[in-house]
């Protein structure tokens, strides 16, 4: 064949090549799901992969204990083939949305079979949320739960893709075990009696369980409630009685009242801890395993540093 | 120094209807004048384009600058519940003196109790305005006129709902204005009471029918073609032709016709 | 203002007056500072606002500063300082355009102010939404009385220190403002200058109030003491005084209930001016009580 040709047949072999390639990779996204804050649309990624596409409500730097739909998200719940969200009364402008929206597919709760734990009372009164702690999943155990309730969910909807998924959540999970052995492996470095910190609100009371860390905050569990002077009053003695040096801001909340307790105890901020939500994708907690592993690095440092 | 007022050629109106039509005439300084008219006759209106608070539609009025000027309104929009006590409403009377920031002096205050006391208010200045009768307020207000001591005093029907015995009064008060040389203008609806007290009269029924001595404006025929001014505005009344017969006034707004 | 610098030495009296809080915690004796600025301030605007009508007016300015803070958190994210900026510009636009209108139409001054608000509103709504964000601005633009910041504190006290200047200097005509406007336009030509003054005194004290100490106790300490005040006396100083001191005794008695009964700051200290107003409206000299003839002999005549 002369050169031309050979070019030629090489070119039509790359482009067939191409073409087929194409057509033979996994397929467009075929499930649109939505999940309601940032964190938990991490996860149903993981366990989704390319087939699900994934549109978080309440993004990465909000708060969704005091988010407010808008019409858009409510055409969004609307357009989904499945809705994750929380519960736990994480989400009290769930309902809501969902029946505005004229919603009338699968909505999964994820916390189901997750052992609840009780708001902590001391701190701050009740509020329209319920009586629950609804941050289950700073304890990664928890969200091995959380897989298995998705992966239920997506086989559900789209049971062609189901292998896929739970391909996709054995992967995952076990990445979360290794996560959890990491974050007890760190904290066995650090004496028992020193396993305190102070934070804006009351949302570390599950990862504390976990490991074995007292997490003090002026603020109940929800960001919405506000403090009450013996609260505080409280946390101060408390923090200069037992010398507490470790305190973190949250990327969520005003750290107005948090920089009070630290300007009084003459504490220094010791950085910032991700409770509700995110970091944007150049943070450092741009996934669920990111976050949980900056968390338990910045609170040790701290700690460690005193 | 009191000058005399011309008002030339002047209207005055709401929404292109006259309610004074081209009133020429001149007011001569320290002339105790009554103004009389039927309903809607503009005597009102008069009295606000002279206080400077409402804005001729055509023509002018000369002689005002430099004049202070005591207006005292028909229907007072003073908030007769407002926490203030007769003695500080009367010595905002002094406001030309003291201005927005200074203190009274004991000179000035003394001034403030003799104004009370020229009014019969005088053991009054420690009540709030809420516990003093129609007769007692109309008192204060004109103690009040009393210690701005203006050139020109406009009133505008002061003794209506207001008892006899206050207005034999208050009467007495325009009539020591007269004698100190100032110019009042008094809208009043008593016709007696005009012609005993006003040594002039203006007969208003939208333009002047008649100014001058009162003896000679309150004629019974004077007060006739008064009588048949209407009281309604002409909504189709044409526009008036002698807005346009003026170019040297200042920009005439465009007003209708006054139908006899 | 170092917490453990300002800690006093327990005194026995502060304890048997039960204001050993205040003693030893630098909190509470900023978040008293606080309250304190804003008792000599917005208490006697209170009072001219009661006196105008227009007392519904710092609700309705809560919303009306919504697209200042969001253009201030368009072009500067979340910080307070900007937002904060942002919401006292747009207060000032509402509270002086609505003035405007209210002067030169036949607008009153009430309708004025809540057409304006409501479109300054539904602008920063469409702000909000538009840039798709759903960060509830004005949650995080309100403060807590127990948060106060140095930057927080100047603040207030700078607010206070003009509004007092700004009341001494407008007293007179403010009152005659109010009391009776064709008068004062006859008189002179502070009308306008007092009127405006008093608004941009009125926008400066509740975005202030906003950003220190949240919007319940900005709108309270504007209300409430100047209301329960007028059940007792009958002559303005005596109201623009009263009213303070009302609003600084409530403060102590709602930190103290915050401190002592773990309530809520803010709450408990509206709702102490609350139970101030409502004793007030029973026993008070101008009170319900009071006016029964029978509790008090009449003079001769």
């Amino acid at each position: 064949m002369t050169i031309r040709r050979r070019l030629l047949v090489a070119l039509l072999s790359v482009v067939t090549l191409h073409t087929t390639t194409a057509g033979a990779q996994t397929n467009a996204p075929q499930v649109k799901a939505v999940a309601t804050f940032s964190i938990l649309g991490d996860v149903v990624r993981q366990v989704g992969g390319d087939r699900v596409d994934v549109f978080t409500l309440a993004g990465p730097g909000e708060d969704a204990h005091v988010f407010t739909p808008s019409p858009s998200h409510a055409r969004t719940v609307a357009d989904a083939a499945v809705v994750f969200s929380n519960g736990l009364g994480f989400e009290g402008w769930m309902t809501r949305l969902i029946r505005s929206s004229g919603y009338k597919g699968l909505h999964t709760v994820v916390s189901q079979g997750v052992e609840a734990m009780k708001e902590n009372r001391k701190h701050g009164h009740g509020h329209s949320h319920g009586h629950h702690d609804p941050h289950a999943w700073q304890n990664p155990k928890n969200v091995m739960l959380y897989v298995g309730n998705i992966t239920k969910g997506l086989c559900e909807v789209d049971a062609q893709g189901c292998d896929s998924y739970q391909a996709n959540a054995r992967a995952y999970t076990e990445r979360l075990r290794e996560l959890d052995r990491e974050v007890h492996a760190a904290w066995n470095g650090v004496a028992a009696g020193r396993r305190k910190v102070i934070t804006s609100h009351d949302a570390f009371a599950y990862y504390g369980q976990a490991y074995g860390v007292q997490f003090l905050s002026p603020q109940g569990v929800s960001t919405e409630a506000e403090a009450s002077a013996r609260g505080v009053a409280r946390l101060i003695r408390q923090i200069k009685a037992e010398n507490i040096r470790a305190l973190f801001v949250e990327n969520i909340s005003d750290p107005r009242l948090i920089e009070q307790i630290a300007r009084e105890t003459g504490i220094q901020s010791s950085g910032v801890l991700f409770s509700d939500s995110l970091s944007d994708e150049r943070g450092p907690a741009a996934t669920y395993i990111d976050m949980v592993r900056h968390n338990t690095a910045a609170l040790i440092d701290a700690i460690a540093s005193q | 120094m009191v000058h005399p007022i011309h008002l030339d050629n002047l209207t005055l109106g709401y929404e292109r209807h006259p309610a004074v039509h081209h009133l020429s005439l001149t007011l001569a300084p320290g002339s105790l004048v009554g103004v009389v008219g039927p309903n809607g006759s503009g005597k009102s209106t008069l009295l606000k384009a002279l206080a400077r608070l409402l804005q001729p539609m055509q023509g002018q009025v000369h002689g005002l600058t430099g004049q202070r000027i005591a207006y005292l309104p028909q229907h007072s929009e003073i908030d007769r519940g407002f926490p203030i006590r007769v003695a500080d409403l009367v010595a905002m009377g002094l406001w030309h003196e003291v201005g927005a920031l200074g203190g009274l002096t004991r000179g000035q205050r003394r001034r403030c109790e003799d104004a009370l006391q020229t009014v019969g208010l005088g053991e009054f200045g420690h009540r709030t305005l809420d516990t003093l009768s129609g007769g007692q307020f109309q008192r204060a207000l004109f103690a009040r006129l009393l210690l701005q001591d203006a050139d020109l005093v406009l009133l505008d029907e002061p003794f209506a709902a207001v008892d006899t015995r206050t207005t034999q009064d208050l009467l007495a008060i325009l009539s020591q204005w007269h004698r100190a040389g100032k110019t009042v203008l008094v809208v009043l609806h008593d016709l007696p009471q005009v012609m005993t007290h006003c040594p002039e009269a203006l007969l208003l029924a939208r333009s002047a029918v008649a100014f001058g001595s009162t003896h000679d404006v309150l004629t019974p025929v004077n007060l006739q073609r008064a009588r048949r001014m209407t009281e309604a505005w002409d909504e189709s009344a044409p526009v008036c032709q002698d807005a346009m017969a003026f170019p040297e006034s200042p920009a005439p707004v465009s007003h209708r016709e006054v139908m006899p | 203002m170092n917490g453990t610098a300002m800690a006093l030495p327990p005194s026995i009296w502060l304890h048997w007056l039960g204001l050993a809080p205040f003693a030893e915690f630098g909190f509470m004796q900023r978040a008293l500072l606080g309250c304190l600025a804003l008792s000599v301030s917005a208490s006697p605007i209170g009072v001219f606002l009661m006196l105008r009508r227009m007392s519904l007016t710092g609700d309705a300015m809560a919303h009306g500063i919504l697209p200042g803070a969001a253009v201030g958190y368009l072009l500067s994210g979340l910080s307070v300082g900007a937002m904060t900026l942002g919401g006292l510009m747009a207060g000032l636009v509402v509270a002086i355009g609505s003035g405007l209108v209210a002067r030169s139409t036949v607008m009153r001054e009430d309708t004025s102010l809540a057409a304006f608000y409501l479109i300054s509103l539904a602008i920063g709504v469409l702000i909000v939404s538009w840039r798709g964000s759903n960060v509830d601005l004005l949650h995080v633009l309100f403060g807590t009385v127990l948060a106060l910041n140095n930057d927080a504190l100047w603040l207030m006290v700078g607010v206070a220190s003009i509004t007092l200047l700004g009341l001494a200097v407008l007293y007179r005509p403010l009152v005659l403002e109010c009391l009776d406007p064709v008068f004062l336009r006859s008189v002179s030509c502070w009308s306008p200058v007092a009127h405006y003054g008093f608004l941009v005194l009125l926008v400066l004290n509740l975005v202030a109030g906003f950003h220190a100490l949240g919007t319940l106790m900005a709108v309270g300490f504007l209300v409430l003491p100047a209301a329960a005040a007028r059940f007792w006396v009958r002559e303005i100083t005596a109201l623009l005084v009263l009213s303070s001191l009302f609003a600084l005794l409530a403060s102590v008695a709602g930190l103290l209930l915050s401190f002592h009964a773990d309530l809520p700051t803010g709450p408990a200290i509206v709702l102490s001016l609350g139970a101030l107003y409502l004793g007030s409206m029973f026993v008070g000299r101008q009170g319900l009580l009071c006016q029964r003839p029978s509790l008090q002999p009449h003079l001769k005549a």
